[in-house]
């Protein structure tokens, strides 16, 4: 028996139904992973374009030091990548502009000529066009077709050029925008994201130049210009006056130099600290400029091509101005009156007013010039001279000046000459009691240059010129050790005939300012003490009252310190200088010396009355007197009668040679071997 | 010639003429016919492909073409709707074909050879469309620009000025824009 069939009637219609529904699904199943694998590849083709894209700008950013080096090449890569039309930059200034820096991309110039010309050399205010509209949000913005036709600013230049969307985007560092990026394509601008993307890390690129940038420009401003004032350093200034020198016409006029030295500088930072000192400097910076500025301002008003003014702090308290394009000594002189004004109103310090003055010297640019190294040495003088005038003010420099700074550097010059080969000699002048026997009580050593050609020139022909030359410290040095090693030699002889110790003659040495106000000063001393062996307690040290008057802190200290060892100190030229009575009293000295005017002038009752209160003075600080200059029987005699118990002077005895002078207290028969 | 046209060519036969046509016409060009967008076919299978579909039709291969690019468009407008939507007109989308539309296939078939459209402007003020490729298909070009035409609602008067096919070293194609 044949098994019936199972009832498979098959239904061919429905069989095709399924088979079709099968294939339709396998077709959407392939369409699918098709779409899916196209993504994939599209994405992975676009990252791959873009990385390299990136790199590309990555190495032009590292190779780049400056801005407008790298964005012409940046625009290009970025243009060409997104194939579009036209790229340009905008520099933002301020915080309110973006100004086109000029640097554009276009693969065809001529074609987009228009759009080029009407955004190079465009300046955007903020919300005002596509750059301005970025600057005001600091995010991209993008321009599509429908804008671009009606509202965009740019519109007629941009279809004339075929332009159909354009985009901006703000190149930042942290939260500060500082440049735009603006790009037109000629089709629309379709997948946002990846641009974004791509010139967002451009940006990110373009910032860092502009950082480095920065930081070059900060470093190099640094170099240029004085931290605490902001105003130019000696640098900037030498560079713009030596331009400003090298472009002048054949006659060499047009330049002024003004150097400025503040009065009463350093007693500020002494007083009231180096915080103090600071303030001051900063304010006079300050108001300098602001006048510099207000001239500068006011003589454009009236001529445009007038001259133009560089302020710079070049020292401590020390300011140069170089004015450029001068006509005549008006300009200078203005100026300076200017900035001696603005310096009247004191300035405050925390709660203290001060006042500070200024002196000024000017020099003008001439025929006579050939840097202007030199025209700065002859303001420096002339600022020199307004200074020795002792109240500030303003020195033009003249001729005279010249010479007299001409003879001054030969005279230094000489003066080098005669350290190096010892042309210096010592006389010493004997001091005696005043007393019936006019007993020989010391020596004054006094330098006598012996000069090669002039043969004996006096302290007063050369000491001005060593103190300004800064060769007095050599000088000094050399008269401290050459008095105490005669000394010791006179005192050895004289020991040697039995001479009682409290006989021997004392030594008086001048010390000058500078060399008293070293700080290796009081070392020296005593190095010189111990190397001569002479006595202590028969070294008198004489000093002005100038250098208390520049440092009296140092000064006290050093005399203590001298005084601490055995020697003397003594006060010279009293009467003279300041003669403020606190320094006597504040300063340990054991002498005085009463200045010669007083007693070349003693016929004068005034001089006579100046004498007594001294002598007074002296008596109760308990104080021996000197009385220098004594060239009459009479003054000595007179002296005496006051009280006054020492003298010295060519009535009494000239300043002689080392050998004649000690043979005023050596035995008859030793004089010879002296 | 790269899969994608081949389904495309796929579609268009299987929405006009049915499922089974595909599958007539395979068999007519004696080819297998597993094609995917992802990979590359020889030139020559779209040409029987062409052919046979001349053939059965009764109609030249160019005219085969032609209808195949208008009809490409809807399909094209389905799986790439983002080149569409940024244009407003058939001549703006067809514009974008050079700068926007093969770069783009490009990037996802790598190596595509893709035609380059010289466009350029005529001196009665149609525009100049220039093409030159081995593959000699500017009917192909035709019916994708009346299909964008569709698309977009334009009206555009083609004219073959000269022709590769007819012996021309290139094709000039005159567009009319103006109606």
């Amino acid at each position: 028996m044949k098994a019936e069939a199972l009832p498979l009637t098959p239904d061919a219609a429905a069989t095709v139904e399924r088979l079709e529904r099968l294939v339709q699904r396998e077709r959407e199943g392939r369409l699918q992973a098709e779409a899916i694998a196209e993504r994939g590849l599209r994405e992975l083709y676009e990252s791959q374009v873009r990385l390299a894209l990136l790199q590309r700008i990555t190495d032009c950013a590292n190779r780049s030091n400056n801005f407008s080096e790298a964005i012409g090449e940046v625009l290009k890569e970025i243009c060409e990548h997104m194939n579009w039309a036209f790229g340009t930059a905008y520099r933002v200034e301020g915080e309110a502009r973006a100004v086109s820096c000029d640097a554009w991309y276009t693969a065809e110039p001529a074609r987009l000529f228009p759009l080029v010309e009407a955004t190079r050399e465009r300046t955007f205010h903020s919300g005002e066009g596509l750059p301005g509209r970025v600057l005001r949000d600091s995010h991209p913005h993008w321009i599509d077709e429908g804008e671009l036709a009606t509202s965009f600013c740019r519109r007629v230049a941009a279809a004339s050029c075929g332009i159909r969307s354009a985009c901006g985007f703000p190149v930042m560092i942290a939260d500060e925008i500082v440049c735009v990026l603006e790009f037109f394509a000629r089709t629309a601008m379709i997948d946002k994201d990846a641009i974004l993307l791509t010139v967002t890390q451009a940006s990110t690129q373009l910032a860092r130049v502009i950082e480095r940038e920065r930081a070059r420009a900060a470093l190099l401003h640094d170099a240029l210009h004085d931290s605490m004032t902001g105003l130019p350093n000696r640098t900037l200034l030498d560079e713009r006056s030596r331009a400003a020198f090298d472009r002048l016409p054949e006659s060499r006029s047009g330049l002024a130099v003004m150097v400025i030295d503040l009065d009463g500088f350093k007693a500020i930072n002494d007083k009231y600290g180096h915080h103090a000192g600071d303030i001051v400097l900063i304010e006079t910076a300050r108001r300098f400029d602001q006048a510099l500025t207000a001239s500068m301002d006011n003589q454009r008003r009236t001529s445009p091509t007038g001259w133009h003014g560089t302020l710079a702090r070049v020292g401590g308290d020390e300011f140069v101005v170089v004015l450029d394009g001068v006509r005549g000594p008006a300009p200078a002189m203005d100026l300076a009156g200017a900035l001696i004004d603005t310096l009247k109103a004191p300035i405050r310090i925390d709660e203290e007013l001060v006042n500070v003055g200024l002196s000024i010297g000017i020099a003008h640019s001439g025929p006579g010039y050939t840097t202007v190294e030199q025209l700065r040495q002859d303001a420096d003088l002339a600022m020199y001279e307004a200074k020795s005038g002792g109240h500030g003010g303003v020195v033009t420099f003249s001729e005279s000046l010249g010479n007299e700074r001409r003879y001054r550097m030969a005279l230094e010059n000489e003066l080098r000459d005669a350290i190096r080969e010892k042309q210096f000699t010592l006389f010493y002048q004997p001091i005696f009691a005043l007393g019936e026997d006019r007993q020989l009580r010391g020596f004054e050593a006094l330098i006598r240059w012996n000069h090669p050609r002039s043969g004996l020139v006096e302290p007063g022909g050369f000491i001005p010129a060593a103190e300004a030359g800064g060769l007095i410290v050599f000088i000094g040095d050399w008269v401290l050790r050459q008095a105490c090693n005669a000394t010791a030699r006179l005192h050895k002889r004289l020991t040697a005939r039995g001479l009682a110790a409290s006989k021997l003659p004392y030594i008086s040495i001048n010390i000058a300012p500078q060399q008293f106000l070293q700080p290796t000063f009081s070392a020296h001393v005593q190095r010189v003490l111990l190397e001569t062996g002479v006595l202590p307690e028969l070294v008198r040290l004489e000093v002005t009252e100038g250098v208390a008057i520049i440092d009296p802190d140092q000064t006290r200290q050093v005399l203590e310190q001298v005084r601490s060892w055995g020697v003397k100190t003594s006060l010279d030229d009293f009467g003279t200088g300041y003669s403020s009575l606190s320094y006597l009293q504040n300063l340990p000295f054991d002498t005085l010396k009463i200045d010669r005017s007083f007693i070349a002038s003693m016929d004068d009752p005034k001089s006579r009355k100046i004498i007594r209160a001294i002598l007074d003075l002296a008596s109760n600080l308990n104080l021996s007197v000197v009385a220098e200059g004594i060239e009459t029987m009479e003054q000595g005699a007179l002296l005496r009668e006051m009280g006054c118990a020492y003298g010295q002077g060519f009535h009494l005895g000239r300043p002689l040679d080392e050998a004649s002078a000690f043979a005023l207290v050596l035995p008859e028969s030793d004089r010879t071997g002296a | 010639m790269k899969g994608v046209v081949f389904n495309l060519l796929e579609d268009a036969v299987v929405r006009e003429h049915g499922l089974l046509a595909w599958d007539s016409l395979l068999e007519l060009a004696g080819l297998e016919g597993s094609y995917t967008s992802l990979g590359s076919y020889p030139d020559s299978e779209v040409i029987r492909l062409v052919d046979a579909a001349s053939t059965a039709l009764g109609i030249t291969p160019g005219e085969v073409l032609r209808w195949f690019g208008r009809s490409a468009i809807p399909l094209l407008h389905e799986r790439y709707e983002l080149f569409f939507s940024p244009h407003k007109t058939a001549q703006s989308f067809v514009a974008s074909i050079n700068d926007i539309i093969h770069p783009e296939v490009r990037k996802l078939y790598a190596g595509a050879g893709c035609p380059h459209f010289h466009f350029h402007d005529l001196e009665d003020g149609r525009t100049g469309l220039a093409y030159q490729s081995p593959r000699r298909m500017c009917r192909l070009a035709h019916g994708f620009i009346e299909g964008a035409a569709d698309h977009y609602g334009n009206r555009v008067e083609i004219e073959h000025l000269s022709c590769m096919l007819e012996g021309h070293p290139v094709c000039r194609i005159a567009l009319d824009w103006s109606h």
